[in-house]
């Protein structure tokens, strides 16, 4: 108990003696915390983009003006049977009707062309939206069946394949990308924690061995480092979770208008505020002991 | 007497050509207090740096106090660097401490409670007549105060001997003499004193048992022995 009261004593000792070096390393570990939650911002971003861009695109189905309510609300339910099917929004003939005058407002030909029919001639339409922009080809081709020919006289899908094919090709590469970047990010983030740990350590070499002469037991020498090790990740996380979450409030205020969620950034740091900044700091104290651990290795040999 | 130190055949080889120690044969014993004396490149430091366990002999066996340094595993070597006290001519204080805690913490790494460290330091730096000055670092004291920090570090377990690697050599006159005489009644109270030096007027006031070596071996064993290189 004493053993450890001392050691932690020590390690604070050190921190607070050692005061411009504790704030160069606190510095370098805040500055490679930041560049990797700006990575964690862009990657969520890209996501939401693609996922806005994705939600755009939907499949609509026309049917006949003569096909009953019955028949199309059998489609209906055959469509929302469909597991890959989120969303099914039907628009009744007359819905349809005026959605087409409406659009076509500014065009005399056609609204008089439509004053001139006894009968409306524009059938029910259903809107389709799927989780992925990949399942819309199927669910055309499920609705492909004889049972339905009739009633169901078109399909825009096939004007859409092309660019819901282009936005798949983009975020797929996006994804790659993201992901090559988070592999090279987490390279650097060890390589720059490691040389932060081990010119520290190299800072106290002769202290070091001026302890094991005196008669110090390797842990006894270990314990006070790694304990700095741990007061060192622990205020930088601190500090870059202040920075990230006050960064993600100011951003919010631009970005939010764009996807129309007022505190998206916060919102997603709030949400995964164990999962980042806990990973985080796992990670952290893990790399930070293993490299103090490394380090002093040499240094112990005396 | 008891021996406290005996070196049997012991010799330290760092590469094909270069010898540390040759074939070293020596005995001190409890209470003694012997110089190390010899020119640079004579073996002085490697002898010291054998004696602390810093280093391992090639050949032959060391026993101090007991102990079988040829061979002790590393996991023991902090409890055996507890039995003996060391001063450089360095110093070696830890930079970022106090002097009352550069002298706690030999006591602490030994484990000894609050208490006796706060009733055992103060005591022992008044010894050495630092007790005024306990609260300063390292670099706000002369070289002289240094050292006798070093020495408060090294007795403060009370050693059963006491290695002195050059602790004058940083040292003026004034300072060396006062060095001295710490290290002279430390010896009359019992310690055993290993003096490694070539401070040949510190030798020859002595008046004590001096070693000399050269290139590695013993030229000369003299019981009230001069400085005669």
């Amino acid at each position: 108990m004493v053993a450890i009261f001392r050691t932690i004593k020590s390690a604070f000792q050190d921190v607070m003696r050692n005061m411009s070096q504790s704030v160069t390393t606190v510095s370098i570990l805040v500055l490679m915390l930041l560049s990797i939650n700006v990575l964690i911002v862009v990657r969520f971003l890209t996501n939401e983009a693609s996922w806005v861009v994705k939600n755009q695109i939907d499949v609509s189905v026309f049917f006949v003006p003569e096909a009953s309510d019955e028949q199309v609300a059998e489609v209906e339910r055959y469509v929302k049977s469909f597991p890959e099917v989120t969303e099914v929004i039907l628009y009744s003939r007359d819905e349809v009707f005026d959605t087409f005058r409406t659009e076509y407002s500014d065009n005399p030909d056609i609204i008089a062309s439509l004053e001139e029919l006894d009968d409306n001639p524009l059938g029910p339409t259903m809107i389709v939206k799927t989780r992925d922009p990949k399942s819309y080809e199927n669910v055309i081709t499920l609705l492909s069946v004889p049972e339905y020919e009739d009633i169901v006289v078109a399909k825009t899908f096939t004007d859409t394949e092309t660019a819901i094919k282009r936005i798949d090709r983009i975020t797929s590469q996006v994804e790659k990308f993201s992901f090559a970047l988070s592999v090279i990010f987490a390279v650097i983030a060890f390589l720059i924690i490691f040389n932060t740990v081990r010119t520290t350590i190299y800072a106290h070499r002769v202290e070091i061995s001026i302890k094991k002469l005196v008669g110090a037991t390797n842990w006894f020498v270990r314990g006070p480092y790694l304990i700095s090790a741990a007061v060192y990740s622990i205020v930088s996380l601190s500090i870059t979770y202040a920075i990230v979450m006050s960064s993600a409030g100011f951003l919010d205020l631009h970005i939010g208008l764009l996807f129309d969620k007022p505190a998206l950034l916060s919102g997603y740091f709030s949400a995964y505020v164990l999962y980042i900044f806990g990973g985080q700091f796992v990670a952290l104290l893990i790399f930070t002991i293993l490299s103090s651990l490394f380090a002093m290795r040499r240094h112990l040999r005396v | 007497m008891v021996s406290m130190i005996k070196l049997q055949h012991v010799s330290k080889q760092y590469t094909k050509d270069s010898f540390g120690l040759k074939d070293i044969s020596l005995s001190i014993d409890a209470g003694e207090f012997v110089s190390i004396v010899g020119q640079s490149g004579s073996g002085k430091t490697t002898f010291v740096k054998l004696l602390i366990a810093e280093e391992t002999a090639t050949a032959g066996t060391i026993v101090i106090g007991g102990w079988d340094i040829t061979k002790i595993s590393r996991r023991h070597i902090p409890f055996f660097r507890r039995q003996v006290g060391v001063i450089f001519q360095d110093f070696k204080l830890l930079p970022k401490k106090t002097v009352y805690e550069n002298v706690a913490f030999a006591l602490e790494v030994a484990g000894e409670s609050r208490k006796r460290v706060r009733d055992v330091v103060p005591r022992v730096l008044e010894i050495v007549g630092l007790g005024e000055k306990m609260r300063r670092y390292a670099h706000q004291l002369s070289g002289g105060e240094q050292q006798r920090v070093a020495i408060a570090r090294a007795l403060v377990h009370r050693p059963k001997i006491l290695v002195g690697d050059e602790p004058t050599g940083n040292l003026d006159t004034i300072n060396t003499y006062e060095i001295m005489e710490i290290l002279k009644r430390i010896n009359a109270f019992g310690t055993t004193v290993v003096l490694v030096t070539h401070d040949k007027d510190v030798v020859n006031k002595l008046h004590k048992r001096v070693i000399t070596l050269q290139d590695g071996q013993i030229i000369a064993d003299a019981k009230h022995g001069k400085y005669r290189l």
